[in-house]
């Protein structure tokens, strides 16, 4: 029988240093950065700098090599190891990339949007205080451990987004974020709660190991084990095993911002824009994904299918919100939202490498996105003054800035095309990868399962119209801006940043290009989805979903071909959707300048996402706080009163024995008495009169017992 | 050295009789011995707990398993047909108070520094306090139950004034209150002293006693002989010296055959068997002082009260008086009882963490809230307990640690802001981090490490709390799982009313009730920097290396639950 001791093994090496120094770089920049003053951004980026540079260079020097794991002791809890476990695989080195590369260029960008912030050096800090945290979840392969990590990503975003705490939206977004996370999080702790009940550690080796070894036995799902020589027999309901899948799940949908856990992100724009960029689009949000491939062999069919349907309605539900966004950070945020349903939909059906890829394009074009909405924010606000004063996130204000700002026009064209999913462009690869592995998993299913597939092919139309809507309202037509001013005059037109705004939005937009995945026109033929394999499911067999890999091929045969098909047919024809009713000059475009919301009731579900903040803000939270003022009035008014009144009963009561004690209580009554009187002795002489009473009453009651005691 | 923990008792006592003895003309000396023979006592317990060996492992009812452990008879005195009263002078440490004492020594200390404003009779005060320190240590070491029970009572008095005379506009009343919640706490534990005293004998002075031929034997082989002869009823009545170690009253074979609380478990109260509700009897008069729904009513009041020193001391040592209690002796004395009310106690449990939430949620005044909120964290503790589990009891007494830490930290604050204004009502304050950045960062720190955020103590506490108290149902059955799954829900509640509170009084543009609070607004000055940083500093400690307090009671924990849950195995 395996021991979990000999799973556990503590090994380590030098290398294992250079690992660690992924996370102690960016933590000491958060330590160091304060003393820089005026250099803080400069060091700062000097030092992310050197933690790319370590990560690309790790990343090149162990892709192919065997997989190397540290392991040490955290601490002791009665007989049970906790351990600490760090495993260099492709995903822990492809992430420490894309995470340090777009931290870099968020440190870049950040010098110049951020040069007149007050607290500037403040701001570095917390982006280093997140780069750790982010490579923490990164690094460890263990569940513990992310989720220790996991929370710290959740205050440095909290931080983040209430940066400008000055601002009362600041502040109540980022409350929102920390407190939706936190109930995602509360399920993460039941789902470690579970494992570690069966399985006594985090480790996900041990986990993983453990879980193979399990079995479904008349419904109760055993486990048998050695755990340092001594016998272990877990067993618990089978249901527990679906229940921990889904459990952990709840985290991911709080991170990743998932239904009926995503209303936090739209509000989360209130963060300076870069922060969006790297926090809400590219790293951060995409944890709960990286967490879902780190579970994904323990997932169980019912809790993928669970994982599946949750993706697919919030890649729906969150397309719909961001086609009436006025706000450009908000249609952005939206499309993150539905963009990350999709890799969490991918990670249901079990298309791991489809989810992993789209979450690695989706890094790229949506950091890049952020960044080029950020240059045109901060160049437009730029231009305000006391006489002119407007806002400069809204779409309502641009229009036509391709002729003024040219280079930021390219790199959003890039980024905005990889998302909508045209050929040519990242996002069309890995989209692809996800909706061809989906309409396999819905033939093969059958049943009630192909509501999924709907939801994403519907969500395909809907993304490219919100995206060359935002395209046609903000580049194409008239600057729009020096019309709603009246009278005061603008002091100059918008351009384009200088190389420190430029490069990391251009770089992005570049790496946006599908050729860099691979010169093809499938997913099949990128060298990226062939890197990430899907990994064979742990779980008892009766509990285990059908791995695609054990789908017949006869499923995909066809789509192969079909599904790009359509994908681009769909997506084309939410171009042409948006083109009519957004081009310059089109009838919606005329109207939308001059609308405070849009009208009908589908417009307003849409601009008002389902509704859904409503629901919280206006029933559920007043209902909680109506709650907690009830329960502080019964606190007050029935606990504390009834034990007021117990205690005064106790004082009359305490007279009434007093004279009993006086009258009836017979000599060997007396005899007890003089060992509490040796006792009185000792406290009298320190007490005042009104004590005294209580202390006498005290042994009053402790004769009485002691004479119910003996009779 | 010998008699270290008399030392460390009874240092601060011998400083109060200082204090008393220094004339009023030489004021300023009262402050420099409260903090030096407080910083002695700091200093010997952390040389007790580097000289305390972690590998120890011997039943929790013995007293191999102690260290540093002194004892001596105290008085004893025949009660005819009684037997004989026989009270030791007995101290020790193991695992389950040695991170107790550690705590009490802590905060004690820190509570001085905190004294420093005080200016009110400062000869009664500082006299008070360190009668109250020395009780309080001796409470956490003294292992005759009669020695422990003087302690804990000792406790009322000084605290009683200290919150009566240097209190706030109510003190009078929180006081008294305080007081009467107590000591009703008190009288339940008195009687089961009594019925225990009534059913245990120790088995050496038995021996002694009864002129038991022991030549040639060890302690062990003496106390099995004894242990025997009772059993068979060789020994005569009158022979056995009945006992108050509280170790001996942790082990079923020390019980008096036939005896009221006898293991056998005959006699009943109540239709109830009578250990069943000897142990409901420890719960409620520790419960109390925890204090658990529904007897917590008394803790804002006193908070709110008291002066802050008093304030960091009542949550950061005070409360976990009641928990080790609970642990030392209901639990260890009556597993039976603990096991039978494990449900009850566990539904206590996460009802307090809900019900604390709820109201720190609903409370408009600064200090209450964080008052409620100790009630929601001291929950966590009777869940750990329920559970039975090595996990649980581990995590239950982490979280007294760590809550002691994080609580007397949030109480400095309290403190900071009250010292400045006078006034502790949230929505009187609005974006305070403009004006006091360095106090918002503590604020915030001391905030996010109550709510349990990982990289502080009090996150290791939940956490084992929580896959203590799952593990009970596969394991022992002591509770059902659902219990720790709805207690996650303390974990967003206590986001939500940090964070809210943060966000109203921090957030925002600066704005304050009273015009004349901008000028005494001032940010941290030193004497409060020396109080905060080390507890920052130790909740951080203690949050990324756990491995610091759970060495220390691992052993011991191991040993109890051993001890507790015979059919957990």
């Amino acid at each position: 029988m395996i021991d979990l001791h000999e799973i556990l093994t503590f090994n380590s090496s030098p290398f294992m240093y250079l690992v660690l120094a992924l996370m102690a770089v960016p933590l000491f920049s958060f330590f160091t950065t304060g003393l820089f003053g005026k250099k803080a951004p400069l060091w700062a980026s000097f030092l992310l700098l050197l933690n790319t540079g370590l990560a690309v260079y790790l990343l090149l020097t162990n892709i192919h090599a065997e997989l190397q794991n540290f392991r040490g002791q955290w601490f002791q809890l009665g007989n049970i190891s906790i351990t600490l476990n760090i495993m260099v695989d492709e995903l822990m080195l492809i992430m420490s990339v894309i995470v340090n590369f777009i931290s870099l260029l968020v440190h870049v960008f950040s010098m110049e949007y951020m040069k007149h912030d007050k607290r500037l050096s403040l701001y570095y800090r917390y982006l280093g205080l997140f780069t750790f945290s982010m490579m923490g979840i990164v690094l460890f392969y263990d569940l513990l451990l992310m989720f220790v990590f996991w929370e710290l990503v959740g205050l440095s975003s909290f931080l983040l987004i209430g940066f400008w705490f000055e601002k009362k939206s600041a502040s109540l977004a980022a409350n929102k974020a920390f407190i939706m996370n936190r109930i995602g999080d509360a399920g993460f702790i039941t789902g470690l709660m579970i494992l570690f009940t069966q399985f006594q550690s985090f480790d996900l080796e041990a986990i993983k190991t453990l879980m193979l070894l399990s079995e479904i036995e008349d419904g109760n799902w055993i486990v048998h084990f050695m755990n340092n020589g001594e016998q272990v027999f877990n067993s618990i309901d089978g249901r527990w095993l679906s229940a921990a899948g889904i459990a952990l799940f709840c985290g991911a949908v709080g991170k990743s911002a998932q239904f009926p856990l995503q209303i936090w992100l739209p509000d989360a724009m209130e963060g300076p824009t870069p922060v969006s960029a790297l926090i809400h689009a590219a790293t951060m949000v995409a944890a709960g994904v990286f967490m879902l491939a780190r579970i994904f062999v323990i997932l169980d069919a019912q809790a993928l299918e669970v994982v599946a349907i949750v993706g697919a309605v919030t890649a729906f539900m969150a397309a719909i919100a961001a086609l009436s966004q006025f706000d450009i950070k908000k249609v952005l945020a939206y499309s993150t939202i539905s963009q990350l349903g999709y890799m969490v939909l991918a990670m249901g059906i079990g298309a791991y490498s489809a989810g992993l890829f789209h979450l690695i394009t989706h890094a790229f074009f949506k950091a890049g996105l952020f960044l080029s909405a950020g240059i045109i924010i901060h160049q437009l606000h730029a231009l305000e003054d006391k006489d002119v004063s407007f806002d400069p996130q809204d779409m309502r204000v641009m229009g036509g800035l391709r002729k003024h700002m040219p280079k930021t026009f390219f790199a959003f064209l890039f980024c905005a095309l990889a998302l909508a999913g045209l050929p040519g462009f990242s996002g069309f690869l890995s989209k692809d990868a996800i909706l061809l592995n989906l309409s396999a998993w819905t033939d093969h299913k059958g049943g009630g399962f192909y509501i999924p597939e709907v939801l994403a092919f519907a969500t395909v139309i809907f993304t490219a119209f919100y995206t060359f809507r935002m395209i046609f309202l903000v580049f194409f037509g008239e600057f729009r801006l020096p019309s709603l001013i009246q009278d005061a005059k603008l002091k100059a037109l918008p351009k384009d940043g200088n190389a420190k705004l430029m490069v990391p939005a251009l770089l992005l937009g570049a790496l946006s290009l599908s050729l860099w995945f691979g010169f093809t026109l499938e997913a099949e033929g990128s060298w990226l989805y062939h890197l990430i394999e899907t990994p064979v499911f742990l779980v008892p067999v009766s509990y285990a979903a059908t791995s695609l890999i054990d789908i017949p091929e006869r499923y995909f045969e066809a789509l192969h071909t079909i599904i790009p098909a359509v994908s681009i047919g769909f997506a084309f024809i939410g171009f042409v959707l948006a083109y009519l009713a957004y081009k310059p000059g089109a009838k919606l475009e005329k109207a939308f300048v001059n609308r405070r919301e849009p009208v009908g009731p589908l417009g307003q579900i849409s601009f008002y996402h389902w509704y859904q903040d409503s629901l919280y803000t206006k029933i559920i939270l007043p209902f909680i706080l109506l709650l907690s003022r009830c329960l502080a009035w019964f606190d007050a008014q029935i606990i504390d009163r009834f034990l007021d009144g117990l205690a005064k009963l106790a004082v009359v009561l305490g007279h009434v024995t007093k004279w009993f004690d006086k009258y009836f209580v017979d000599g060997l009554v007396n005899l007890t008495a003089t060992t509490s009187g040796k006792v009185g002795q000792l406290t009298r002489s320190i007490q005042s009169g009104k004590v005294q009473t209580f202390v006498v009453m005290s042994f009053v009651f402790l004769l009485l017992i002691l004479l119910l005691l003996m009779f | 050295m010998a008699h270290l923990l008399s030392f460390i008792v009874f240092i601060p006592l011998v400083g109060g009789l200082l204090v008393l003895l220094t004339p009023k003309t030489y004021e300023y000396l009262y402050k420099v011995v409260t903090l030096s023979s407080l910083g002695l006592t700091l200093l010997l317990s952390i040389y007790l707990v580097a000289g305390f060996d972690t590998g120890l492992q011997e039943a929790i009812n013995t007293e191999q398993q102690l260290q540093f452990a002194e004892k001596a008879d105290w008085f004893s005195f025949s009660l005819g047909s009684l037997g004989e009263i026989s009270v030791d002078y007995f101290l020790g440490v193991d695992g389950i108070n040695v991170t107790m004492l550690v705590l009490a020594a802590l905060v004690l200390f820190i509570g001085a520094i905190s004294s420093w404003n005080i200016k009110k009779h400062q000869k009664g005060y500082f006299g008070l306090y360190l009668l109250l320190s020395t009780s309080v240590l001796g409470c956490f070491v003294a292992l005759d139950f009669f020695l422990f029970y003087l302690f804990f009572e000792f406790m009322l008095l000084p605290m009683y004034f200290l919150i009566g005379i240097w209190g706030g506009p109510r003190k009078e009343y929180a006081a008294i209150k305080f007081f009467l919640y107590t000591l009703v706490g008190s009288v339940f534990i008195l009687i089961v002293m009594i019925g225990l005293y009534n059913s245990v004998y120790d088995p050496l002075k038995t021996a002694e006693a009864a002129n038991l031929s022991v030549s040639g034997m060890n302690t062990e082989q003496i106390i099995e002989a004894v242990q025997q002869q009772v059993e068979s009823g060789a020994i005569a009545k009158e022979d056995l010296v009945k006992s108050f170690n509280m170790l001996h009253m942790a082990n079923d074979a020390n019980y008096i055959p036939g005896s009221f609380l006898d293991k056998a478990g005959l006699s009943t109260v109540f239709g109830q068997p009578a250990r069943w509700i000897a142990f409901l009897a420890l719960l409620i008069g520790f419960a109390i002082k925890l204090p658990s729904f529904p007897f917590h009513t008394w803790l804002p009041d006193a908070h709110v009260e008291a002066p802050t020193p008093i304030s960091v001391v009542l949550a950061g040592i005070l409360l976990k008086i009641g928990g080790y209690g609970i642990i030392r002796t209901a639990y260890a004395m009556f597993p039976d009882g603990a096991y039978h009310y494990a449900w009850l106690i566990g539904f206590v449990g996460i009802f307090s963490i809900i019900y604390g939430a709820m109201n720190a949620l609903a409370q408009k005044d600064l200090k209450k809230l964080i008052a409620y909120s100790s009630v929601s964290h001291m929950g966590f503790v009777l869940l750990g307990l329920s559970a039975m589990t090595v996990e649980g009891i581990s995590g239950a007494m982490y979280q007294m640690f760590s809550h002691g830490l994080i609580s007397a930290m949030l109480f400095l604050l309290v403190g900071v802001l009250y010292d400045r204004t006078h006034d502790r009502m949230i929505e009187n304050y609005g974006g305070l981090a403009s004006q006091l950045p360095k106090f918002t960062v503590f604020v915030t720190i001391a905030f996010f490490a109550s709510l349990g955020l990982p990289g502080f103590s009090g996150f290791v506490a939940e956490l084992t709390v929580f896959i203590g108290a799952f593990k009970s149902e596969a394991t022992n059955g002591a509770i059902p799982f659902w219990m720790p799954i709805v207690g996650t829900l303390g974990l967003i509640l206590g986001a939500g009313y940090y964070l809210w509170t943060l966000q109203r009084m921090f957030m925002g543009k600066f704005w304050v009730k009273d015009k004349h609070w901008l000028s005494t607004l001032k940010d941290l000055e030193l004497r409060e920097y020396i109080m905060l940083v080390p507890l920052v500093a130790l909740t951080l400690l203690f949050g990324i290396y756990p491995a610091l307090l759970f060495d220390l009671i691992n052993a011991s924990v191991i040993s109890f639950v051993d001890h507790i849950s015979p059919l957990a195995k």
